[in-house]
């Protein structure tokens, strides 16, 4: 293991160029596995499936690298999913449903830093409090039912294609250059670094900590909103259990893509790059016919995994 | 902090007094319950009986028990979400055990071997593998599903014989099994966590770890042994689940994590390690029991139960940061 770490550091091998050869690799193996993986068909389409856990990424990376969590991100896709179809079905217009849904959203995100930051309460318990609070809430207002008779332009928002491209695609990577200027050219991107780095010397230096947590976990939030549109629109039912166990997939991708779980580091591009391995190792474990019950597990370990050669790396770099 | 002190001071001796209680990390917990339970027994005068008391406590067994240990984990300072899956996965095992095997001791030796087993890989990715215990006991709760529903393939194990269901549903003078279990384990606890060296360190360790550190204390084996104690506890609590239910499913203990969490930390163990005790665990887990229960009297539809549980967490760590202002107490 040190005469791999010492290649890779004589190579300078940062870790999105690392990530990329994972990628590369797995993408050859599924071709062997199935000569149509590569196709371009297939792999626009397989991106109609990653976009929802890839919009919760781009948020959860930022809050990440403040050094906080949030595990509440499926239950409030849960609600979201909730509020939009069951204030649909109860007579509001579909637009004013969406709009709703999103307003839920952002509220369930600033629910969340208002305990983070008045309270000085560790992000971790809050959103664990959060995490059942959301999703009970959205079990019960639902009554564990399903709505799924809406109009059918409602599928636009994730069934609809430009040419060949799925539409969420183009809103996907949309966000991803938002965040990505917003993380790495603006103040508001070094505030979140510093956070990360050094709360206590942040905070000596100016930095408004609680303004900057609120618009995190609140941005998240609208993330989260946007994702539970696309979903809802794309199974086209909303219910209680939507995002059920999605928080999984989203940290996964978020500390795959080198974000350090104790904060100050992390890339939108690592992120990026950690949903679509995981996306394609979902997609290829589906076409090679492993049972579902194996991804679970593999989920799992994948997350222990990556975290434990993230801080293995990082500590050899130093 | 001084002007939020002041109101506690004014009370002179008495208010001395209730600061003091204040500071006992299980009082607002007790208060509340005792207040809950006096309520519940206005509204239905049968609350009160000896026979609803021991069903409460005998429902809240498996979600006590294992309380208590995790309690020991989050008095470190670390977390341990993955005790659903974990509950399951014992269950497997000492399920197997019993219906192939019978007895007692078999498969309660089953289920507390598997606990320790995936306590013991918990504690060494948290400690040598140097991962924070969240991200592990998340990817653990998963990969240990993972494992049940591979093992399982999904099928329910059913037929436990009655010699092993004697720990759920056996009677000592009108006293079951899971309370005695539990009542027993607490008393263990209160003086493992009073006396002995480990049960010290642990408070150390969670207190200030870079002082305990200092001084010289085995940081990683106390957060070790902790882990494999929450291992153990589950073990014995999978036997106890395994007797009252008479079958073990695939979803065997889905969610508990959510719960014994939350009945550490509403029973008054600060989230943040090193304050807390045993008797904190034991009233949080009664207190989701009778909340549980007058849920059901009050007639609240069970798919709530959820939206009260994240309530009471938020609850319970927003008094915490209060009380701990209004007594001055530093973080």
């Amino acid at each position: 293991m040190s005469a791999a770490t010492a290649v890779l550091r004589r190579l300078r091998f940062s870790r999105e160029v690392v990530l990329l050869g994972v990628l590369i690799a797995l993408v050859v193996v599924m071709t062997l596995l199935d000569p149509l993986f590569l196709s371009p068909t297939t792999l626009l389409n397989t991106s109609r499936f990653f976009v929802e856990v890839g919009l919760m990424a781009l948020g959860m990376t930022l809050i990440i690298i403040t050094g906080g969590i949030d595990l509440s991100v499926g239950s409030n896709l849960g609600l979201v999913s909730v509020a939009v179809g069951f204030s649909y079905a109860a007579g509001l217009p579909l637009p004013l449903a969406i709009l709703f849904g999103l307003v839920v959203g952002v509220a369930a995100g600033f629910f969340n830093s208002v305990f983070i930051t008045f309270l000085d309460l560790h992000p971790l318990v809050v959103t664990l409090g959060t995490f059942a609070l959301f999703q009970g809430l959205a079990y019960g207002l639902s009554n564990a039912d399903a709505v799924s008779d809406f109009p059918a332009w409602f599928a636009y928002f994730g069934q609809a294609y430009l040419g060949p491209v799925p539409g969420q695609l183009i809103l996907f990577v949309v966000a991803v250059a938002v965040v990505w200027v917003i993380l790495s050219r603006t103040s508001f991107g070094r505030y979140v670094y510093a956070i990360g780095n050094n709360e206590e010397a942040a905070r000596f230096s100016g930095v408004p900590i609680r303004r900057v947590k609120i618009a995190l976990y609140s941005g998240t939030g609208l993330l989260v909103a946007m994702a539970a549109v696309i979903y809802t629109s794309r199974v086209y039912t909303a219910r209680a259990d939507t995002g059920l166990g999605l928080e999984l997939g989203v940290i996964s991708a978020v500390v795959l893509g080198g974000a350090s779980i104790y904060g100050g580091s992390g890339t939108i591009g690592g992120t990026v790059l950690g949903v679509l391995i995981i996306a394609t190792l979902q997609n290829g474990l589906i076409l090679a016919g492993v049972p579902s019950t194996w991804q679970l597990f593999i989920l799992g370990v994948l997350l222990l995994v990556a975290v434990f050669l993230n801080e293995f790396f990082r500590k050899s770099e130093e | 902090m001084s002007e939020a002190r002041a109101p506690a001071e004014r009370g002179g001796a008495g208010g001395v007094s209730l600061r003091r209680l204040l500071r006992r990390p299980e009082a607002p917990a007790l208060v509340f319950l005792v207040v809950l339970v006096a309520a519940f027994t206005l509204a239905n005068d049968r609350f009160l009986q000896v026979g609803n008391l021991e069903s409460i406590l005998a429902s809240v067994a498996v979600l006590g028990v294992i309380a208590l240990a995790v309690n020991q984990v989050i008095l470190c300072g670390e977390i341990d979400i993955s005790t659903g899956s974990m509950l399951g996965l014992c269950a497997v095992a000492a399920g197997a055990v019993a219906t192939s095997a019978g007895g007692l001791l078999l498969p309660l030796l089953a289920g507390v071997a598997m606990g320790a087993l995936a306590g013991a890989v918990n504690g060494f990715l948290v400690t040598v593998g140097r991962i924070p215990s969240i991200i592990v006991t998340l990817g653990m709760l998963y990969a240990l599903r993972g494992v049940i529903l591979l093992v399982t393939g999904g099928t329910w194990i059913t037929g436990i014989p009655n010699e092993t269901r004697v720990l759920g549903i056996g009677k000592v003078f009108g006293l079951g099994y899971p309370v005695i279990v539990l009542l027993l384990l607490f008393v263990v606890m209160e003086l493992v966590s009073r006396h002995s060296t480990w049960g010290r360190n642990v408070f150390a360790v969670g207190g200030n770890r870079r002082a305990a550190r200092f001084a010289g204390l085995p940081i990683d084996r106390v957060r070790f042994l902790a882990f494999v104690l929450v291992g153990v506890f589950v073990g014995i609590a999978s036997v106890i689940y395994m007797g009252r239910a008479g079958s073990v499913q695939t979803n065997t203990g889905a969610g508990l994590e959510l719960q014994v969490v939350a009945a550490v930390v509403i029973g008054g163990t600060s989230i943040s390690g090193g304050r807390g005790s045993p008797l904190a665990a034991l009233t949080g887990a009664v207190l989701i029991g009778v909340i549980l229960n007058g849920l059901v009297l009050l007639g609240v539809p069970g798919i709530w139960q959820d939206a009260v549980l994240g309530g009471l967490i938020l609850l319970a760590i927003t008094t915490d940061v209060l009380r701990r202002r209004l007594v001055g107490d530093k973080a």
